[in-house]
């Protein structure tokens, strides 16, 4: 009988299991949707508040606009104050940083941090997680109380910032509740909590994103979304001319 | 001649304060130019060589590959070419470095620094044993393939100690974020760039265990740089690998020869690996504009000063000749001629400027001796414009028998109106006149 058991249980968790297996690349086209505003512009606030240990907080603030369908987008640094009218450009995979006072361009890349924070360009950026990493672990764990897949990802290029990183999604619903992200040689770098959503035009997005960095302890930034909108922008935003403008 | 040349050497000694006065003027002023000039040729050179000893080499080969959405990886895969084409030129080749290197984030404890960190092959590189003065640990520890040398200041600034396990934040070739785990094996003195071995760099890089990113060769001195460079270029050339143009100006000037490199391959494409050829003195080409503006500021030092020194000096000669106007009458009245009392004076001038030339030249020399001889150390700021940790000097010949002409003008110049003055008077004139 206890045999009989224990195979009925083993049959019914491998069965999960593969249907959990299965049920992945829609998990993660999910996630990839919720960041895609493909056919839409995106607007938002992102106001950083970064925390040094022994250093006063700091706050920086981004006015992010984003045509993901020609991969583009133009930041505006709103503060701090001494920083203001910088900003970054992408057209495709080419990123510009403006710098107000030299009044030049010159190149940057997606994998730079935003104004000395933990946040890089590309968290503000669309993701296609199945485009860029592949499935090569999966469990169920927890987060807190809330039950989650823990899915662990494998870089497919050498294109995305980290080569590993593992995803907590809440199962219930599919929201992505912490991040973890590794180096090439493996170690943890920085975790990523989202612990508030929001829902716009019925797809959800983080409002709020915490990011710690794993290597150097104490430090952290916190992110959060304010004035988010999917209005079309006008085609000028996503130009030189319109960084340059912005300063006059 | 010899008579009034014997005169007015007899009139400079009788005068013996003022003599001194004003030749220790001219004395300090030609002093301070020498310094000058003293630094400025030493300069170029120490700051080659201190470069090309933390570079290992005085011309480098780095190869660049494009990867991914153009992106620019600096590797070399295969170095065959590289290196027949080195021994096919016949340069003065003293060893040859292979190195790999990332800009990184060193933390430990809660403290981090950004620094350079060099990878390089402790095994074929031995001389840097010799070279590297360890304060702490020891190089028998570097055989550790984790091993790391910092620098005195870095280890103090992170509050590391030998043994201790520093992390390192960085990006491999490809900008993927990446972390390694270094164990401090040294403490050096020296503040150079040297810091672990080749294969861990390779490693945290995303390079195979035999690429590297910059060949250096080392000659035997840095006057070889140049014909050495040209020579393994047309070898290379010749053995058909793909290579960027050497040489290559900005117009502007804003830039170096190195930059402007760099400028154009960002905008080039190609397949496979291209190789450039880069040397010491093209790194630092901009040395020779401040040396150049030092020569500048030597020379206008010069002409300052002795345009003050020259006023006092007329001033002084226009007193003599008046002191010695009774004088002059009886000279000019036992026979002599006005060339001769314009002799006397111009003679007098000439005595002045190259005994006070010299003697500044000699104080120089002396003071140059004197800061030569301290030892600022190898941890000193300005180390890289040193010679192993002393300051050094160096006085083209030339540049010093012109300085001396220079000052003998000037004098001349300055004494001429009160010689001629004097040679002016008539003897009736000059014996009638009370002082």
């Amino acid at each position: 009988m206890k045999r009989l058991i224990a195979a009925t249980i083993l049959a019914i968790a491998a069965a999960g299991s593969a249907a959990f297996a299965q049920d992945l690349p829609k998990i993660l086209s999910t996630l990839d949707a919720q960041s895609d505003f493909t056919g839409k512009d995106f607007a938002a606030v992102y106001t950083i508040v970064s925390q040094k240990p022994g250093e006063k907080d700091t706050v920086s603030q981004v006015r992010m606009f984003r045509r993901d369908a020609k991969k583009q987008f133009a930041m505006l640094v709103v503060l701090p104050e001494v920083n203001k009218g910088q900003g970054y450009l992408r057209e495709d995979d080419n990123v510009w940083f403006y710098d107000p006072t030299s009044r030049k361009f010159s190149f940057s890349s997606i994998k730079e941090n935003i104004q000395n924070s933990e946040a890089k360009n590309s968290d503000l950026t669309r993701k296609s997680i199945l485009d860029d990493y592949e499935v090569v672990g999966s469990k169920e764990g927890t987060v807190g109380k809330i039950a989650v897949w823990i899915i662990d990802l494998k870089a497919r290029t050498n294109e995305v910032s980290y080569d590993r990183s593992v995803l907590y999604i809440r199962k219930d619903k599919t929201m992505l509740l912490k991040q973890e992200d590794y180096s090439v040689s493996g170690r943890l770098m920085r975790t990523m909590l989202f612990p508030k959503y929001v829902e716009l035009e019925g797809r959800l997005m983080p409002s709020q994103i915490l990011i710690i960095d794993e290597l150097n302890l104490g430090e952290r930034s916190q992110l959060t979304l304010t004035e988010q909108s999917l209005a079309i922008l006008p085609d000028k935003v996503f130009t030189k001319a319109f960084l340059e403008q912005v300063n006059k | 001649m010899n008579t009034i040349a014997n005169i007015a050497f007899r009139n400079l000694s009788r005068q013996k304060k003022r003599t001194i006065l004003l030749g220790s003027a001219i004395a300090f002023g030609v002093m301070i130019v020498t310094l000058i000039n003293g630094f400025a040729g030493a300069f170029s050179s120490n700051v080659s060589e201190n470069f090309s000893n933390l570079m290992a080499g005085h011309i480098f080969i780095s190869g660049t590959e494009k990867g991914p959405n153009d992106k620019d990886m600096s590797v070399i895969r295969n170095d065959s070419s590289l290196t027949a084409a080195v021994e096919a030129s016949g340069a003065p080749t003293k060893y040859i470095t292979r190195r790999s290197a990332f800009s990184g984030t060193l933390i430990f404890e809660g403290k981090k620094i950004r620094t350079n960190v060099d990878g390089a092959q402790l095994d074929k590189e031995t001389f840097l044993r010799e070279r590297l003065l360890l304060k702490d640990g020891s190089w028998d520890a570097m055989a550790d393939e984790t091993a790391l040398i910092l620098s005195e200041k870095i280890a103090a600034k992170l509050n590391a100690d030998v043994g201790d396990t520093i992390l390192v934040q960085m990006q491999t070739v490809n900008g993927q974020n990446n972390v390694g785990e270094f164990t401090l094996a040294g403490i050096s003195f020296d503040a150079g760039i040297f810091g672990a071995n080749l294969s861990y760099v390779n490693e945290l890089l995303g390079l195979a265990p035999d690429e590297y990113q910059t060949m250096g060769i080392m000659l035997d001195g840095l006057k070889n740089t140049e014909v050495s460079a040209s020579e393994i270029y047309a070898r290379l050339n010749e053995s058909g690998v793909q290579l960027f143009e050497r040489g290559v100006k900005d117009e502007t000037g804003a830039e170096t020869p190195f930059q402007a490199l760099l400028r154009k391959q960002n905008k080039e494409s190609w397949e496979g690996v291209k190789y450039r050829l880069f040397t010491i003195n093209e790194m630092l080409s901009q040395i020779k504009q401040i040396v150049a503006a030092l020569d500048t500021t030597a020379a206008i030092i010069l002409v300052v000063l002795f345009v003050i020194i020259m006023v006092g000096i007329t001033n002084t000669f226009s007193m003599v000749m008046f002191e010695r106007i009774g004088e002059i009458g009886t000279m000019r009245a036992l026979g002599v001629q006005r060339g001769g009392v314009r002799s006397m004076f111009l003679y007098e001038a000439v005595f002045l400027a190259l005994g006070g030339a010299i003697a500044g030249i000699i104080l120089a020399l002396i003071v140059m001796l004197g800061i030569s001889m301290i030892n600022f150390g190898m941890d000193s700021p300005a180390f890289l414009i040193m010679k192993n940790g002393h300051m050094s000097f160096y006085l083209p010949p030339l540049k010093a028998v012109g300085n001396v002409i220079i000052i003998a003008l000037l004098t001349l110049v300055a004494v001429s109106s009160p010689a001629g003055k004097a040679a002016k008077l008539t003897p009736a004139e000059a014996l009638r006149t009370q002082k």
